[in-house]
């Protein structure tokens, strides 16, 4: 079993490397990361060289505190980033099991089990790599263009941020053993984000440990650096659903190929 | 031409802070390129594809990596 998964897992990665993703995927999350720190700095250049302002106008763009512009670039993880990671895993068991690829594996004594989570710690492993990579990259630059934000709370806030990133890979994995389809897996598990985030802002009373709550929390954390009690609850809910995300994935994945 | 004087001196003064974020898109460029060429087979026509990557900034590679491979494996 563990020969196995390290098997599958290692084949994962290696393709990867092959498709190059071990290499773009990390620069364009840094370049998501550095955009927003980068844009705001040169606000006042920018609105001078359109030229948008009339002449002798004074216009005092005040500077955001430091720890705001980090989370800038946290939000565009959660919008672009989030797209990325959809379409880099829209395909991952889809795509083979539409080109007889899974087939081929899974016939061999590979359990559904190794298969389902080797490939789903294969895509954590460079997701998570590209977000710690990127937000370090952001966290250099607000240190340097706008003032002091702690490295280590800066890293506490990755950590947790990172949870809720686990658990779109999860969504989307578990969409891949539904369908065969990656363009529906891309549109169901973008779906299921956005009805997430919809249905805890609508009863944002009673799904207080909604796993989308976990970015409105993570200011505060970047701040103070303490965990409050809400963001424990959210994250332990976000890890029970990422676990029954991909048992589920694994017996779907069982029910359909059996049949 | 007071235009590209002020923006050589806005260069000259910023030049550390912007060279990382040029680097990374010069690379990222770099990469899909050499990705392109080697590849046997893409998703339309390459000649394409290379405009694309070099003509669209980022967007063009990402496009490319994510669209523009056809899976041989």
């Amino acid at each position: 079993m563990n020969m196995q998964w390290m098997t599958i897992y290692k084949k994962e990665c290696l393709e990867s490397a092959r498709n190059y993703k071990w290499v773009w995927v990390p620069l364009v999350f840094i370049l998501f990361c550095i955009m927003d720190p980068l844009t705001t700095y040169y606000l006042p250049q920018i609105l001078e060289s359109t030229g948008g302002l009339p002449e002798g106008a004074v216009f005092d763009i005040p500077t955001p505190p430091a720890a705001n512009v980090f989370m800038m670039s946290i939000s565009q993880i959660n919008t672009l980033g989030v797209l990325v990671i959809t379409l880099i895993t829209m395909g991952t068991i889809a795509g083979e099991r539409k080109s007889g690829v899974a087939e081929l594996i899974l016939v061999k004594p590979v359990s559904y089990t190794a298969y389902v989570t080797a490939k789903w710690a294969a895509h954590v492993t460079l997701v998570l790599l590209s977000i710690f990579v990127g937000l370090i990259a952001s966290w250099y630059y607000v240190q340097l263009l706008f003032g002091d934000v702690s490295f280590m709370y800066a890293l506490i806030t990755a950590a947790f941020y990172s949870l809720y990133i686990i658990l779109v890979i999860s969504i989307s994995l578990f969409m891949n053993t539904w369908t065969k389809i990656p363009g529906v897996v891309l549109f169901l598990t973008i779906s299921i984000i956005l009805v997430l985030n919809l249905i805890t802002s609508i009863f944002s009373h009673l799904l207080e440990w909604s796993p989308t709550t976990i970015t409105s929390h993570l200011p505060a954390l970047l701040r103070s650096g303490e965990v409050g009690q809400d963001l424990w609850m959210a994250a332990l809910i976000t890890i029970l659903l990422i676990i029954s995300l991909l048992f589920g994935a694994i017996q779907t994945l069982k029910r359909r190929e059996i049949v | 031409m007071l235009l590209t004087q002020n923006v050589i001196d806005f260069m000259n003064e910023n030049l550390a802070i912007i060279a990382p974020l040029l680097i990374i898109q010069l690379v990222l460029m770099i990469t899909a390129l050499v990705s392109l060429i080697r590849a046997e087979t893409t998703k339309g026509p390459k000649w394409i594809w290379a405009l694309i990557i070099i003509f669209f900034n980022t967007i063009g590679p990402i496009v490319y990596f994510i669209f523009g491979r056809s899976h041989e494996s």
